[in-house]
């Protein structure tokens, strides 16, 4: 992603105090993996081979104190939606998820079509509340906003990346 | 040879340290069982639930590496999502011990009313939990079948320090216990509540906690 955008949503992160991030790495968001594992001081990372292990291991973790985000592709949800129902629905634990919204307006890949058409839907079924970020100026109120409502909840709360936060149209 | 279930975890029970924390399946045999043998004590979490006991497990123990955490599983569940073997092998906290009930079927699906049991991928040895567990990475695997064997690691495992995997070949038999009448919400609200007491910090809350800073800040 631009690093502009990564820089915001570090600086969300750490606006809402989140400083335990699990996740799998995508084309999209790999600076912003890479930024937050630097930063050690800030965030414990824990990077994952599958979203739904990612998913348990921050509730996990939220269980224990920590505030907690995962991030991934949109392809991750799922992957992800089943431990997002057994655990989220199922119990209430919050998690703020941070997707790359792969299959959005401007998307130029023909693999990342199914995704877009799947992420919104799954979203709304696991009710998970979401704002899909097209500015990267948006991204560090918007990651803020989704901790609130995900602790205020006790579910998580959604935030979609678009590629015009990745690239300069 | 193999273990009785409900022997072995009176006998975890009875040596949980006190200022441990406990991640356990919240269905079926094994949280009936449980449960009563530790009589409902909050430092157990009953919010795994198949295929997520594990790495629920390993975020606890990393967000809390000053407590010795214990994870119960099933075999059945860990069959499920073998990419938690991965991130306990990556990640190895050294306060995490995890002992699978592996009794080699799909016991909580219930066999009260006859039926034969269906075999999970570990019956008659197929797949192997502890070279799983020590393929992906866990730095401590054993398998047990004896009590004598049982009692090396639960001694181990509370008082060594190292991330641990512990196959406890176990006889199948149904929950010789009532099932528990509390659901997740509930174990969740009751774990939180503890540890925030245990730690001293706020865990429920925090939203409105963050309000509050806001309106100070801009007043």
């Amino acid at each position: 992603m631009l690093d502009s955008a990564a820089a915001e949503v570090l600086l969300g992160l750490k606006s809402a105090g989140i400083n335990f991030v699990s996740g799998l790495p995508d084309g999209w968001l790999r600076n912003l993996h890479e930024l937050i594992e630097a930063d050690a001081s800030s965030f414990q990372y824990v990077p994952v081979c599958n979203e739904g292990v990612g998913f348990s291991v921050c509730a996990g973790a939220w269980l224990g104190g920590c505030k907690t985000a995962l991030l991934m592709e949109d392809s991750g949800l799922r992957v992800a939606a089943e431990y997002i129902a057994r655990i989220s629905l199922g119990t209430g634990v919050p998690v703020v998820l941070l997707m790359s919204y792969r299959g959005d307006l401007g998307e130029t890949e023909h693999w990342a079509i199914p995704h877009g058409i799947v992420v919104e839907p799954l979203l709304q079924a696991l009710r998970i509340p979401y704002q899909v970020v097209r500015q990267p100026v948006d991204l560090r109120q918007a990651v803020l906003r989704a901790h609130r409502l995900s602790e205020a909840q006790l579910h998580p709360a959604a935030v979609l990346i678009s590629g015009s936060c990745v690239w300069e149209d | 040879m193999a273990l009785d279930r409900y022997e072995w975890l009176g006998r975890l029970a009875n040596r949980i340290p006190e200022d441990s924390l406990v991640m356990v399946t919240y269905i079926g045999a094994v949280s009936f069982e449980w449960a009563q043998l530790t009589k409902e004590h909050p430092r157990s979490a009953h919010l795994g639930q198949m295929g997520d006991v594990i790495g629920m497990a390993v975020g606890l123990a990393l967000a809390l590496p000053q407590r010795r955490v214990v994870c119960l599983d099933g075999d059945g569940s860990v069959l499920l999502e073998l990419g938690q073997l991965v991130v306990l092998g990556q990640q190895a906290p050294a306060n995490l011990t995890v002992f699978v009930v592996n009794n080699g079927c799909y016991e909580s699906i219930g066999w009260d009313s006859g039926g034969t049991r269906r075999p999970t991928a570990t019956a008659h040895g197929t797949a192997d939990l502890a070279a799983l567990a020590k393929a992906a990475g866990v730095p401590n695997v054993a398998t047990v079948e004896t009590v004598e064997d049982f009692e090396r690691e639960v001694n181990v495992a509370f008082t060594a320090s190292g991330c641990r995997f512990v196959d406890v070949r176990t006889h199948p038999s149904a929950t010789r216990v009532a099932p528990r009448q509390i659901d997740g919400i509930e174990d969740k609200y009751r774990f939180v509540r503890y540890v925030e007491q245990l730690e001293g910090q706020a865990i429920l809350g925090r939203a409105q906690q963050d309000r509050q800073l806001m309106r100070r800040t801009v007043s």
